[in-house]
């Protein structure tokens, strides 16, 4: 299996999308602050108030929560799709096939994917640790008090756990499309689809209920994008996430219930992407 | 544990159809046939014949609807990592683009579960005439260059059986006569088994020790290359008037003109018959020889056959 990762790493790192899609994070990230300091720098000074130490800690995590936006979901899917119907694109799954299974083919894949990734995002936390720091330092403003080792590590963990539902609904679905479409273009398409349509659908959904109610309400508990917010609502805000409907009802979960039905959904599409590819005649 | 008596390679009964059963399109029908180890082995047929879906079903790219191969005497299905053995080209090579030939090489490696021995892609990079573009990406090489580091990255981890799918396409003369000259080598030096498909019939004829030749998705004829060639031969008669002669004989065997002579589908023992024939239907008979017939015209008259009998 690590003789499969290897291979994963020796063609996706030298594919320009992996540039493009996964170490753009800590490279915009750094440009960004690197234009914040210099400003910082040429005016002197910053802002009359300090952010505090909960706000400094969660400046630092924006990046976790990449994977619960539409736009992050998209970018993720792209990679996604890229590195999965890219196979069939370059026509080279013959190339590889034949010396070994195609669940450890599709394992590798699917683990350099999540280890990318975690990678690129667990380097630009760093770097926004560091240069938040930097820039507080330029402006002359201590770090908070409160800002801790411990309180960093809880709330980056905290916003790392409440991106990873959402990551992994990603990688089963856009790769399911990825192996049925056998297009990069189709599997993007499919998943840009999928992630504003289950968007919209969370904030949507109460405002269809009148013209079908028990229909909205069953599809509202049974599709994953409440369920996604959910766990995101109750891993940050150790709460779940509320949706009032019309008739003054309130869905509002406890996290096993939507763990359960978002873990479900990624599960299956990721055990039908797999047994898919198995069974696939690559012509 | 594999059979070391076993065939490098059997396919029994192999069958491949598209679409639903009862509606679909039967691409491989019932193929079977037996490559026996450091044989050098030719599969050929016209385009469309099945033997890309016989080969990629070989390599378990395609899953078979009936038959089984076998690898070494063991079931592809039950035991796919028999195919550790085999090394492969198909589509002429398709290789990651945006990598160099070498880099492909390293990722064909890895995959293999072979660590990455460079003194063998090196190797095997100079053997195939890459050794100067090695470091290139493999998007700026020409077809003959794809196809040359296929055939590297089928060696790569010194495999007992070499499929190779049209070896010698986009290659040029010289390029041809090398990888005659490696397959060649392959059974002889290195005891390897090779089977492979290829349209270049002259080429086929020079390599390979026994061919099967499938047309409409079934294997027509199997044999060594030298009984098929014997098999095949015809008799070269120069008669005349010409059209007396055809009809005489159009009624027993296949006729064609050549120049102002017939090559009549008849072997060597039924010349006496065929000279009766034409003495017979009143022609005069000036000459009866025996008529070798090459790969490509036997080819012709196995895979056409409504074309003879027209």
């Amino acid at each position: 299996m690590l003789d499969a990762l290897a291979a994963e790493r020796l063609k996706l790192t030298r594919h320009k999308a992996t540039w493009f899609l996964v170490w753009l994070y800590p490279v915009l990230f750094l440009v960004a602050y690197l234009i914040a300091i210099a400003v910082a720098a040429a005016h002197g000074g910053g802002p009359s108030k300090p952010p505090g130490a909960a706000d400094w800690i969660s400046q630092t995590a924006i990046i976790w929560k990449l994977p619960d936006q539409t736009i992050g979901r998209l970018l993720i899917g792209a990679y996604v799709a890229v590195a999965i119907a890219g196979e069939y694109g370059w026509n080279t799954w013959k190339l590889v096939i034949p010396h070994r299974s195609r669940t450890s083919l599709l394992l590798a894949k699917v683990a350099l994917i999540v280890l990318l990734f975690l990678a690129a995002f667990l380097l630009t936390a760093g770097i926004s640790l560091l240069f938040t720091w930097i820039e507080g330092a330029v402006r002359g403003r201590a770090v908070p008090t409160g800002v801790t080792a411990s309180a960093i590590l809880d709330a980056h963990g905290r916003a790392a756990l409440a991106g990873l539902a959402p990551f992994l609904f990603t990688l089963a679905s856009v790769g399911l499309a990825a192996i049925l479409t056998r297009s990069t273009i189709a599997a993007l398409v499919i998943g840009v689809v999928v992630a504003i349509v289950e968007k919209l659908f969370v904030q949507l959904g109460p405002y269809l209920s009148p013209y079908a109610p028990s229909l909205v309400w069953g599809l509202y508990h049974a599709l994953p994008g409440y369920h996604l917010v959910n766990l995101a609502s109750w891993v940050t805000e150790g709460a779940p996430h509320r949706t009032p409907f019309p008739d003054g009802s309130i869905v509002a979960l406890d996290w096993t219930t939507s763990l359960a039905v978002a873990g479900a959904w990624t599960a299956a599409l990721g055990a039908a992407a797999f047994a898919a590819f198995r069974r696939q005649d690559i012509n | 544990m594999s059979d070391p008596q076993a065939p490098a390679l059997e396919l029994v009964n192999l069958s491949k159809t598209y679409g639903r059963r009862g509606k679909g399109v039967r691409a491989v029908r019932d193929v079977s046939l037996s490559v026996a180890p450091g044989e050098v082995y030719g599969f050929l047929g016209p385009n469309g014949a099945g033997k890309s879906t016989t080969i990629r079903m070989t390599l378990g790219l395609i899953a078979p609807t009936g038959g089984e191969v076998r690898l070494f005497g063991e079931d592809l299905r039950r035991h796919p990592a028999v195919l550790k053995r085999v090394g492969s080209l198909v589509d002429g090579g398709a290789f990651y683009p945006f990598l160099s030939g070498r880099r492909n090489l390293e990722v064909v490696a890895s995959t293999h579960g072979a660590p990455t021995d460079a003194d063998r892609i090196d190797s095997l990079l100079d053997q195939v005439g890459l050794a100067k573009d090695a470091k290139r990406k493999v998007k700026g090489y020409s077809t003959g260059m794809r196809q040359r580091l296929g055939v590297a990255a089928a060696l790569l981890h010194d495999p007992d059986i070499v499929i190779l799918d049209e070896p010698v396409n986009g290659l040029d003369v010289a390029g041809i006569q090398e990888m005659r000259a490696l397959i060649r080598g392959l059974a002889a030096d290195h005891r390897k088994t090779v089977f492979l498909s290829s349209h270049l019939l002259h080429e086929v004829q020079q390599v390979c020790d026994r061919v099967a030749i499938i047309s409409k998705g079934e294997v027509v004829r199997e044999a060594r290359i030298a009984d098929l060639l014997r098999q095949e031969a015809g008799l070269r008669v120069e008669a005349a008037p010409l059209d007396i002669a055809e009809a005489a004989l159009a009624a027993r065997w296949s006729v064609e003109r050549s120049g102002d002579a017939l090559v009549v589908g008849a072997t060597r023992d039924e010349a006496p018959e065929v000279a009766r024939r034409l003495i017979g239907a009143g022609a005069q008979l000036f000459g009866l020889a025996a008529e070798q017939r090459n790969l490509e015209e036997v080819f012709l008259a196995i895979t056409q056959p409504e074309t003879d009998d027209a």
